[in-house]
């Protein structure tokens, strides 16, 4: 985002309601945010953002809501793999959370959503689940790419066609579902389904 | 500044020294003395000692300012600013990497690192800074990495001259900008490359340099290895690290890196505002200082208590520091001690006679020959650049 747009969008939130206006209006956007939908934003920003820099880059901004969304879009613009819903949800999370006013130290994010429920969209556990490697090929390439290269061939991660740990589900779940060494944790960003459909998918390669 | 092999490795030894001591024999008074001499460092042990981390990956670190008291930084102490990080150092050995000059030049060159050192080898002293240095200071803050005032370093800079290098592959007419590209690599592809240029003048200055040793050791890792750019008075958004490729050509590099970031407004901007203007890269220094000891938070005797700091002023001499210790109604004049070399910076001393037990703040701001000194607050700038208010140092006087 060049300079003179963003004064547009700067010029008309700050122009409307002024810096102290904005920043009210983020901390109520904060108490609209459930805990489940930070915990998604958290997620976002481990998956999406984390492939090319640490979360802590992220942590020690204090900006108005029109930096936060012309920093995001310029995430997105280089290549960041995050939706029209995931953009407008980490703008509304960052620019919540770490805005102009917010202390130099803020707690953990994870402080007060212990009792979140996991961002699961459907039950889980409901016997064994069959993957879909046509379906898998796709999350593959949204989600794990970056890291692990295309078709899965290894990159800044390890080569995962023929990796021993296929065979090994419980290991492969548990490296997804919490993260392992320098991998982050997807179980907030990632279903069930997504995981047995990238399975199924790797294996076949 | 040509210098005899012999000569060589004894200057070499006497900067691992000056290195290791600090400013030991220069400064006569103080109980720093023993503390710095305390910290003998070995500098080729581990790449980054002791640093502050702003962001784990890819790794931007700065010098805790303590650190400062020394006239040399050492390179495991030297702050560490990566767009991407290291590339994968195969690529940066002896059978892989070149360095290539070419765009509008008469002979385009690939050249191996040996051949690179067959052109006469010089050494400069310079005080390489990010442009973002201070920028956790700004109000309204401004995004990027916050740092606070370590995003600097004094190093000695070993390498050949960009000139001889670019008269080799002879500039053609109508060449105004140097483009640097480094090995360094995003993660994913779609993210711009970290390209810059200089223009044609600061690339011809014989005092701009391709470094291939920073404190008479090779170049590590984390600071370019096998070579760099080192752009003398220039903040370090001109010195491009991993280099690989010179292009010589009529028109400033393309790219975010050149067209949108590293810029600052050509007119004020209202704190907090976007700019509106046209803006121009970051490029000279602004006169600067810091207070390196007694450090944030330190307690000392009432009684002489040595100030020390380091002070730059880029291209232009540093001609006083003064220090203040009532917020800045009153000014004294330190000392300039030490080494005295064009972009190096200038180390400073003054004895303050502490009295009465309490809290005080250390002020200090440094004026250079032009007589821009350092303002109580920098201008603000949307990205934060430049940043060069009045250092502040609260310390705590016993009873």
């Amino acid at each position: 985002m060049t300079f003179s747009e963003h004064s547009r969008v700067f010029f008309l939130v700050v122009g409307l309601v002024g810096l102290a206006g904005v920043t009210a209006a983020q901390e109520e956007d904060l108490g609209v945010s459930s805990a489940a939908l930070a915990l998604h934003a958290e997620g976002l920003i481990i998956s999406r953002c984390s492939v090319c820099h640490s979360a802590d880059l992220i942590a020690q901004q204090r900006l108005p809501r029109a930096r936060w969304e012309a920093t995001v879009v310029k995430m997105e613009h280089w290549g960041a793999e995050i939706s029209k819903d995931e953009t407008d949800l980490l703008v509304r999370y960052l620019s919540a959370r770490y805005h102009p006013g917010a202390a130099d130290r803020l707690p953990p994010f994870d402080s007060e959503l212990k009792k979140a429920e996991p961002l699961t969209q459907e039950p889980v556990a409901e016997g064994p689940l069959t993957g879909i490697a046509a379906r898998g090929a796709g999350i593959f390439e949204h989600n794990c790419q970056a890291c692990h290269g295309a078709m899965a061939i290894g990159g800044m991660g390890p080569k995962l066609v023929k990796n021993p740990i296929l065979k090994q589900e419980d290991l492969f779940w548990e490296a997804i579902l919490h993260g392992r060494g320098a991998m982050p944790a997807w179980g907030s960003v990632l279903r069930p389904q997504d995981i047995a459909d990238i399975h199924a998918w790797l294996v076949t390669r | 500044m040509k210098e005899d092999p012999v000569s060589r490795s004894l200057s070499r030894r006497t900067l691992l020294k000056k290195v290791m001591y600090g400013l030991g024999g220069t400064l006569a008074l103080g109980h720093v003395i023993p503390r710095v001499q305390a910290e003998e460092r070995d500098v080729s042990k581990g790449e980054t000692d002791r640093l502050v981390v702003h962001v784990v990956r890819p790794l931007d670190a700065e010098t805790p300012v303590q650190e400062f008291t020394a006239y040399l930084t050492a390179n495991s102490r030297f702050f560490v600013r990566s767009h991407f990080g290291p590339p994968p150092v195969e690529l940066l050995s002896d059978p892989n990497w070149r360095l290539s000059v070419g765009g509008m030049v008469d002979r385009s060159l690939t050249v191996t690192l040996t051949e690179l050192k067959q052109f006469e080898e010089v050494s400069v002293t310079a005080v390489v800074q990010c442009s973002g240095n201070g920028r956790a200071f700004h109000r309204p803050k401004a995004p990027g990495v916050q740092w606070e005032r370590g995003a600097v370093g004094n190093a000695q800079w070993t390498g050949v001259r960009l000139r001889d290098v670019l008269a080799k592959a002879g500039i053609q007419a109508g060449v105004h900008h140097v483009q640097f590209q480094g090995a360094d690599r995003p993660v994913v592809a779609s993210v711009p490359l970290f390209t810059r240029s200089i223009p044609l003048e600061k690339a011809l200055h014989p005092d701009t340099i391709l470094a291939y040793e920073m404190n008479g050791r090779p170049l590590p890792l984390l600071h370019g290895a096998p070579l760099r750019v080192i752009t003398p008075g220039w903040m370090a958004d001109s010195c491009t690290k991993w280099l690989t490729e010179i292009t010589v050509q009529a028109e400033e590099a393309k790219g975010y890196y050149m067209q949108t970031a590293y810029r600052v407004p050509m007119t004020p901007v209202e704190q907090g505002r976007a700019a509106s203007g046209q803006s121009t890269p970051v490029e000279a220094m602004v006169v600067k200082s810091l207070v390196a000891a007694p450090k944030g938070g330190e307690t000392v005797k009432a009684g002489p208590v040595s100030i020390q700091g380091v002070a730059w002023g880029g291209e232009v001499k540093v001609a006083m520091v003064e220090v203040s210790l009532d917020e800045g109604k009153t000014w004294e004049t330190a000392r300039l001690v030490g080494e005295d070399h064009p972009y190096a910076w200038r180390q400073w001393q003054l004895v303050w006679k502490a009295k009465t037990a309490g809290t005080f703040t250390i002020l200090c701001r440094a004026t250079d020959d032009r007589g821009q000194t350092q303002p109580k607050t920098s201008p603000w700038n949307p990205n934060g650049f430049l940043w060069n208010g009045w250092d502040r140092v609260t310390i705590t006087v016993a009873a």
